[in-house]
């Protein structure tokens, strides 16, 4: 293993270059608070992260649903009775998300992973 | 005793960390195995916290090496034992030649962009009641299904829209970006974050053709950054 004396050569100095430095400033910010920097655990933080995480999961599939249902409607495989009950049938599903959401205290933007710099989940 | 690893490169000299201290400021030293030298610091404790004053080190020691040659930069907080450093690097032989090869001579530049709200609004689909297939009598059903039509409609327009300017960016860079990591969020106003890998001294004719791209799209804000070490380009290519 080397060992070296004093004096060494300046780094590379990065650049960063825009006419918008406030604008990218806020963002870059937004980005880096919406990391966690700990995770609390206490029985309570964590049922209500669990609970937070099952029905995020729930909510993408239910919204996966209704994009299918859309595709279908659009492709004209379905006949008004059938846009109909499917329609209604995703309507009751996204009132049970409310319960289930208001049951937990959980608001729609609590219903959602942000994964950083590659954005959200939903 | 456990080592702080930084990068490693088979280009790196001894006498760029001459003095030189990492993160904690301890002294910086250069392990040497078979063709491969690691830039490492002596490290005590499990984990390296993650604070501003860490970050900075790290990607300093990395700045370092980059004024010589370009390394792969080991991700942020890679602590090693110094009795297993020669077995990685021997296992690791082959994937660590491929890498270097990828970005030797090469350095990593960064683009960003903004939209304004103004622009994402034109990607939504405006609310049409006489909308075809949605009669009067159309029941609950049928109508929460053509509402929640709009909304996807409203996505993908904005995802198209994104998109574009991903390509305009990718467009612009042609011929300069040996590769390109982008990533493209249409529903947040940082719309493209995007890394390039170019050879080294052709930093003035990408911050330049940035700048083109800022002067001709007047609804995008840019930033370029850079010199980097190939943070984006030293994992398995996706």
């Amino acid at each position: 293993m080397e060992k070296f004396p004093p004096d060494s050569p300046a780094p590379v100095s990065p650049e960063v270059e825009t006419e918008h430095a406030a604008a990218f400033a806020e963002e870059l910010r937004r980005v880096a608070d919406s990391l966690p920097e700990r995770i609390n655990l206490d029985s309570r933080s964590v049922e209500q992260g669990l609970a937070k995480l099952v029905l995020t999961l729930i909510e993408l599939i239910r919204r996966l649903l209704e994009k299918q249902a859309v595709r279908r409607m659009e492709g004209g495989g379905l006949s008004d009775e059938q846009v109909e009950e499917l329609g209604l049938a995703l309507m009751k599903l996204e009132a049970k998300m409310a319960e289930l959401k208001a049951q937990f205290g959980l608001e729609d933007e609590d219903l959602n992973l942000d994964l950083g710099p590659i954005g959200k989940l939903i | 005793m456990r080592l702080y690893a930084y990068c490693v490169g088979d280009e790196l000299a001894a006498e760029t960390f001459e003095g030189a201290t990492g993160v904690g400021g301890s002294p910086l030293m250069l392990v040497r195995r078979g063709a491969f030298a690691v830039v490492v610091s002596e490290f005590e404790g499990d984990a390296v916290p993650a604070s501003r004053e860490n970050v900075t080190e790290h990607n300093r020691v990395n700045a370092l090496a980059l004024a010589r040659s370009t390394p792969l930069p080991f991700r942020f907080g890679t602590l090693v034992e110094d009795a297993r450093l020669g077995a990685y690097l021997a296992k690791q032989e082959a994937t660590l030649v491929a890498a270097l090869g990828r970005v030797r001579g090469c350095v990593e530049m960064g683009a960003k962009v903004i939209w304004d709200a103004g622009g994402r609004a034109a990607g939504a689909v405006e609310e049409d009641e006489g909308e075809a297939g949605e009669s009067p009598a159309a029941g609950a059903g049928t109508a929460f299904l053509l509402a929640k039509r709009r909304e996807v409609l409203g996505e993908e327009a904005l995802r198209s829209r994104a998109e574009g300017v991903a390509a305009a960016l990718a467009s612009r860079l042609e011929g300069l970006a040996r590769e390109s990591s982008v990533q493209v969020n249409p529903k947040g106003s940082l719309v493209v974050r995007a890394a390039h890998l170019i050879e080294r001294g052709r930093e003035e004719e990408y911050r330049e053709r940035v700048r083109a791209l800022g002067r001709e799209r007047e609804d995008l804000r840019l930033m370029a950054s850079g010199p980097w070490p190939p943070y984006s380009f030293s994992g398995p290519r996706s």
